[in-house]
């Protein structure tokens, strides 16, 4: 590990080649990653329902409706009544952002939303599902949303392109936030790990310390990271709806 | 609102502020550049596009500091109005 270049581990190669066509869809380390992201959400929900809900919760009972109640709540919160519609879409991308930064941390491992044509995507998803609801819900009078109440009419044109540049920045800022947190964290675990491989023993525990406190600290930053993108899709969708 | 639960608000927001002004300043700029290398009136459209960027940063980090809701707001008549400031470690965070 020592002298290696600490972004390496962020680069993937194909373990299965496979080709569809042109498209070139084979199995790198990412997509197993994101697979076992998936299996384990798909666990963990299958066991806490097929042991059976009760009124008084067990441990897993509890911790999963700890977790729903809060997302509930974000949804309650920032997109009103009409937010059940979108509990589960805010639900699946927290839990599934989640699982893949927390297996991330494991060594080893991938950290999927490193990538940020993986958060792009699901940024832009999001950000073209916003409009679709906006333009269904509202017709042409959506466009309304980029004139804020309240402008004096000489700063109109001056206000719709910074709110222009403002809705446009929405996707980049909510692909790069997650991808950069991420990746910043991990390249900071990969210098410090290799500090320790590299220094001798009596000084390696120090770097080695560092490394054991920032894994904690990605662990809370995997969870904030999970909760600001859901958040974000909240308020967005939120937006939308509301308009001002 | 919990103290608790402040605390996880305002991590989020602090995580949120930096990314939204940095990146809405980015495209500004970028349309910008992207206009001038169309029109090839290179470096006005970039030096608006710096400033309604920056404009529409800002108006971002406005919105986004605006949905932060201190500790205690919703039960401000019930407070105790000789409370000490920073009792909880958060009541001087008042906007």
């Amino acid at each position: 590990m020592a002298g290696e270049n600490p972004l390496h581990h962020f680069e993937l190669h194909p373990l299965v080649h496979m080709h569809l066509g042109g498209l070139d869809i084979s199995i790198n380390k990412a997509v197993i990653a994101m697979w076992i992201g998936l299996a384990l959400i798909f666990l963990f929900f299958m066991l806490v329902v097929k042991s059976g809900t009760q009124l008084i919760p067990g441990k897993l009972q509890s911790l999963a409706e700890v977790a729903l109640e809060f997302i509930r709540g974000l949804v309650d919160e920032f997109i009103g009544e009409e937010g059940k519609k979108y509990f589960h879409f805010v639900a699946a991308i927290f839990f599934f952002i989640f699982a893949c930064n927390v297996i991330g941390l494991v060594p080893g491992s991938y950290t999927m939303t490193s990538q940020l044509v993986v958060t792009g995507a699901f940024a832009v998803m999001i950000f073209v599902m916003t409009l679709f609801i906006g333009f269904a819900r509202h017709g042409l009078h959506f466009l309304s949303i980029l004139v804020p109440p309240g402008v004096p009419k000489i700063m109109i044109p001056f206000m719709v392109i910074v709110e222009t540049i403002s809705m446009l920045a929405r996707p980049i800022s909510l692909s790069v936030r997650l991808f950069a947190n991420m990746t910043a964290g991990h390249t900071v675990l990969g210098v410090l790990f290799a500090l320790t491989m590299s220094a001798p023993i009596w000084l390696g525990w120090l770097p080695f310390g560092f490394t054991v406190i920032i894994n904690v600290l990605e662990v809370a930053i995997a969870l904030i990271q999970a909760y600001i993108f859901a958040t974000l899709t909240c308020v967005y969708i939120g937006d939308v709806i509301k308009l001002h | 609102m919990k103290t608790q639960e402040f605390f996880r608000q305002g991590l989020g927001f602090a995580m949120r502020l930096g990314v939204e002004f940095v990146v809405a300043t980015g495209v500004g700029s970028l349309m910008g550049h992207f206009l001038d290398t169309w029109l090839e009136t290179e470096p006005w459209f970039l030096a608006l596009g710096v400033i309604f960027g920056g404009a529409a940063g800002a108006l971002n980090v406005y919105r986004t500091a605006q949905r932060l809701v201190p500790p205690d707001e919703d039960d401000e008549d019930n407070a105790d109005p000789n409370r000490k400031p920073g009792g909880s470690g958060t009541d001087d965070l008042k906007f």
